[in-house]
């Protein structure tokens, strides 16, 4: 079995990937759904979900002209998210450029594959900055080296630089213009900035070609020798890798869920297939 | 159709494709004629040309027709830039209802527009009808003389007031408009009354609780969102280039939006199958999507097909003329060597016939089992699966596509459900012998049928699963195996043990639990099983999306017991019953087995189509739904106007006639016809198709020089 040739990488994808090769071959080429918990609070797991989800979608709303008002008036029943809703208008746009795209899809191909990044935001100014914005609402901030190791921040800046010149005036992007920000809601909405090179782009590709290469010619994918790795895997029983880890361990800041492909994210069709 | 998609295009597609990019083209014709292939290779064009793709919207009636646009995305790895926006009206409208709700709620009608909206899904939509109508239908005995049972009544209700939203017009009219057409007596007249009430109902329990079923989130996206200014600002400000492929089998609803894309798109590639709208039961308009041609400042036409050999379309129009469309008969070219067939009495004899068939033109004349296609009206369980054995045996690779079986029937679920019920037992739901012998095998690998039984004979007890040192007789112990013995103690015990920590968790986390700390291990059933896994987490997501629904109604006061509510649902055939969303494919490649209408949905062409059980009705006559009607709730049908023993036989005509042109339209070589006299269930059959068969052939010989 061997992955499909149309796959698209993503962060989440290649994360996985780096974190553990079987993760990512039971994922992606077995596409195996392993409904089995990924922590031992599963309700409260949910809840953070959900409250991060929304979150994002508050945003996304207010970009698109809903005003602000009315989006606050819905927060009633949840003090914490109208916490970080709070901090979200009193800096989480500050400073950024005018032309805003928000829950926007990108993609450049590497390697022969596709790679493509969803952004939260994209902020930019033809000729001037341009900024990637991904809002966080985990309860803690990471390291500044941590971060800057993500796939996330590898290939969101790459595939900018790569595909948005349509978004900057036809022109492509200077790396050098280029940032990425994670904003942290929860935390008073700091800011962790990345900036961009045209060295660092090319380090960049090079590491994202040698995975994507190292992916395709791929004889076997072995399972991760860090344990700790597997805690909020849902694969843990197949790989009989122990049990559940707690939720106070886990960044749910990382939990990327981006594998959604292009079309029908929201395939809704109410009217049932029915034999005729 | 996609068939041409990877072909050179003809002048006449390529003239299309490299249109300039400003302007709305109208592009008809005949199924086979290359017209989504111009679709497909305009997309590609207008990106190649540095269109941004977020302003490119391929808008379809069905997620499978978009297939080749998406394969065409996904495989041009070259493309640097945004992505293409893929939707049907309920996607679309969903997305927008979501993201502009805090403008339009309270203008709608909901009594607390400051809280979510609460998307339903089909199933969930028939739960709460559920709730919302039952103590009425209960109370006031409603449809007491209809004879189905309550799931297909309310899932009538629910289409009914889907086609009023598609087509545009009020809910409160629905009764009305059934009755001035349909009604012929008293007893006819307040059935339709009473459906008329339950919809009124279920609307005010929606408004009531933030709930959105389909019909209302469509009504709220055309009254509501559509008239707000940034919501339209943004869908007109963002879709400047419109691809609107299978136009004729969308609905009013969609033609409405595309009427307004059209205003302030700069391009537009609207595509019109002629002779199909075969949509129609589900709401298809091909005259209301006629009417957007006036819109485009170009017409053009692909009439040439790409497709079929000259008999084949002999074939094809003089069934269609047979059964009165306007379509121009050939008579001048003989249509039966297009035609293959074999009459039997039985039907076993039938379906060993087609796999003989099939071996022939795959063995002896290098078919690819990719280009044949089997269909039926009905594709039942057991007809697929004696085709699918018959031709396994031969070697021959195949795929079976149907709307999937109902989720609760599936292996994993049952079992998931059963064990459910073991562990909850204060719900009082004890599980039947026969479920349990059922969830053991699926539950404990390689546990077979015979020891399943015993297992369940010897120590299924009250509703408890007995230790395996309770089986008195060791000889019987050796018989089951220790081995075996050992892990059913691990379930037995795993499932006490939930009993008496009384976690009380919800279903769907129940589920989870069990999946991970022992279904899904080394020794039991799901361990590396890919489709126990999918089935598991689907019904995890139906659970789940269950209780955030009710999670929802919470706050509203109606306090239940979720879990137990759930299983009950499933039970009643209410949720969990529903064709999976996603259709089955058993593999990508080979012979493909469908029903007829999902075959064409595919809209792909192959070289040789079996058309099984010719002599049956369902090749032409609608399903029994007494509370709905798909012709009289259309675009088309004058309120006022009786719906007539005429109008059903010309209409049964007329379907038929549409899905046999459809159907050869998508043949190249041959039709084999599968007859036997007798049917599946051993009736006699003689239905429209067999009937209009033996007439066209006789006219044929008759008019045709050549016959
Ligand atoms: S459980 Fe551990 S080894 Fe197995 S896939 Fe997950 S991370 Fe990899």
């Amino acid at each position: 079995m061997s992955l499909s040739p149309d796959f698209a990488f993503t962060q989440g994808s290649l994360q996985d990937f780096a974190d553990c090769a079987r993760r990512f071959e039971l994922r992606f080429i077995r596409r195996m759904r392993y409904p089995a918990l990924e922590t031992q609070e599963p309700l409260q797991f949910e809840k953070r979900m959900r409250q991060g989800a929304r979150f994002h979608k508050l945003v996304q709303q207010h970009l698109l002209g809903v005003p602000a008002e009315a989006l606050t008036a819905s927060l009633a029943d949840d003090a914490e998210l109208a916490g970080w809703w709070r901090n979200y208008l009193a800096r989480g746009l500050s400073g950024l450029p005018a032309q805003r795209f928000s829950e926007i899809t990108l993609q450049t191909h590497l390697a022969g594959r596709r790679l493509v990044a969803k952004y939260d935001l994209l902020a930019l100014e033809p000729g001037g900055p341009a900024i990637i914005v991904d809002w966080k609402t985990g309860a803690r901030v990471p390291s500044q080296s941590h971060l800057r190791a993500r796939m996330q921040t590898i290939v969101y800046r790459y595939v900018l630089a790569q595909a948005g010149a349509h978004l900057y005036g036809g022109e492509s992007i200077p790396p050098e213009r280029i940032r990425m920000d994670y904003v942290y809601v929860a935390q008073g909405a700091e800011r962790l900035s990345f900036a961009y090179s045209a060295a660092q782009m090319g380090e960049d590709e090079a590491q994202l070609s040698a995975m994507i290469a190292a992916i395709d010619g791929a004889e076997a994918f072995p399972l991760t020798n860090e344990e700790r790795r597997c805690r909020f895997c849902s694969y843990r029983t197949l790989c009989d890798r122990g049990g559940a880890g707690r939720l106070e361990d886990f960044d749910l800041d990382e939990y990327a869920d981006d594998e959604e492909d292009e079309a029908f994210m929201l395939d809704f069709d109410q009217i049932a297939e029915i034999e005729f | 159709m996609a068939d041409k998609a990877r072909s050179p295009l003809t002048a006449a597609q390529s003239e299309l494709v490299s249109a300039p990019l400003q302007g709305k083209i109208w592009l008809e014709g005949i199924a086979g004629g290359g017209k989504t292939s111009v679709g497909v290779a305009r997309v590609v064009t207008l990106l190649g040309q540095g269109v941004p793709a977020e302003s490119i919207l391929i808008f379809v009636p069905q997620r499978s027709l978009a297939q080749p646009y998406i394969a065409a995305l996904r495989g041009w790895t070259a493309h640097r830039g945004g992505q293409v926006s893929v939707q049907t009206i309920g996607s679309l409208s969903l997305q927008m209802v979501e993201t502009f709700w805090f403008l339009i709620s309270g203008d709608a009608g909901f009594k607390r527009p400051q809280d979510l909206p609460n998307f339903l899904s089909l199933e969930l939509a028939q739960y709460f009808m559920t709730r919302a109508i039952e103590p009425l239908v209960d109370e006031r005995d409603y449809f007491n003389s209809v004879r189905i049972d309550r799931p297909r009544l309310y899932s009538q209700i629910v289409d009914n007031m889907n086609k009023a939203a598609l087509v545009g017009f009020p809910i409160s009219e629905i009764g009305s408009r059934l009755k001035s057409a349909l009604a012929s007596g008293v007893e006819q007249a307040h059935i339709f009354d009473d459906a008329q009430t339950c919809a009124l109902a279920f609307r005010k329990y929606c408004l009531t609780h933030n709930l959105l079923d389909f019909s209302l989130q469509l009504e709220v996206f055309r009254d509501h969102v559509w008239a707000v200014q940034p919501a339209r600002a943004y869908l007109r400000g963002r879709f400047k280039h419109l691809i609107v492929d299978g136009v004729e089998e969308d609905n009013p609803a969609s033609h409405f939006l595309i009427h307004e894309l059209l205003q302030s798109c700069e391009s537009a590639l609207i595509i019109y199958d002629r002779d199909a709208g075969f949509r129609r039961f589900l709401g298809a308009d091909p005259d209301s999507a006629r009417r957007l041609r006036d819109k485009c400042e170009r017409k053009a036409t692909l009439d040439e097909t790409f497709v079929m050999e000259e008999a084949v379309a002999a074939l094809g129009a003089g069934l269609g003329a047979q059964l009165g469309l306007s379509v121009k008969a050939e008579w001048d070219v003989d249509p039966a060597p297009a035609l293959i067939t074999e009459a039997h009495r039985y039907h076993p004899a039938m379906v060993d016939w087609v796999a003989r068939q099939v071996e022939t033109l795959v063995r002896e004349r290098d078919v690819s089992p990719n280009d044949i296609v089997i269909v039926a009206p009905f594709m039942s369980d057991a007809l697929r699966f004696g085709l699918a054995d018959r031709l396994t045996q031969r070697g021959i690779p195949l795929r079976s596509h149907r709307p999937s079986r109902a989720l609760r029937d599936e292996p994993a679920a049952r079992t998931l459900l059963t064990l459910a019920r073991l562990a909850h037992p204060h719900w009082n739901m004890p599980p039947t012998d026969f479920d349990i012998v059922f969830a053991l095998m699926a539950a404990i690998k390689d546990l077979d049928l015979v020891r399943a039984k015993l297992l369940t004979e010897m120590l299924y007890r009250n509703g408890r699963l007995l230790p395996f040192a309770e089986m008195r007789s060791t000889a019987m112990q050796e018989r089951i195996t220790f081995d075996i013995g050992e892990r059913y103690d691990r379930l037995a015990a795993w499932i006490d043990r939930y009993i008496d920590r009384d976690r009380g968790d919800a279903i769907d986390i129940f589920f989870r639990r069990l999946y991970g700390a022992l279904l899904s291990r080394a020794g039991f059933g799901f361990h590396d099983d890919v489709d126990a896994g999918n089935t598991a987490q689907n019904l995890v997501d139906s659970a789940r999306g269950f209780r955030w629904s009710l999670d929802f109604m919470s706050r509203y006061d109606e306090q239940i017991d979720l879990s137990q509510d759930y299983v009950k649902m499933v039970d009643r055939g209410v949720i969990a019953n529903f064709y999976l969303r996603d259709w089955i494919a058993d593999a990508e490649e080979g012979l493909l087995i469908a029903p007829a209408y999902t075959f064409l949905l595919n809209n792909r062409a192959v070289d040789y189509q079996f058309w099984l059980n010719i002599g049956s009705e369902g090749w032409s006559r609608r399903l029994y739904q007494p509370l709905t009607h798909p012709y009289v709730l259309s675009r088309g049908w004058p309120p006022g106007i009786l719906w007539t023993e005429e109008d059903e036989r010309s209409l049964s005509r007329e379907t038929l006639g549409r899905l046999l042109l459809a159907l050869t339209r998508r043949c190249r070589k041959a039709v084999y016809l599968g007859y036997s006299e007798l049917s599946e269930s051993g009736y006699e059959q003689r239905g429209l198709l067999l009937e209009t068969i033996q007439s066209m052939l006789r006219r044929a010989a008759r008019e045709g020089p050549n016959v």
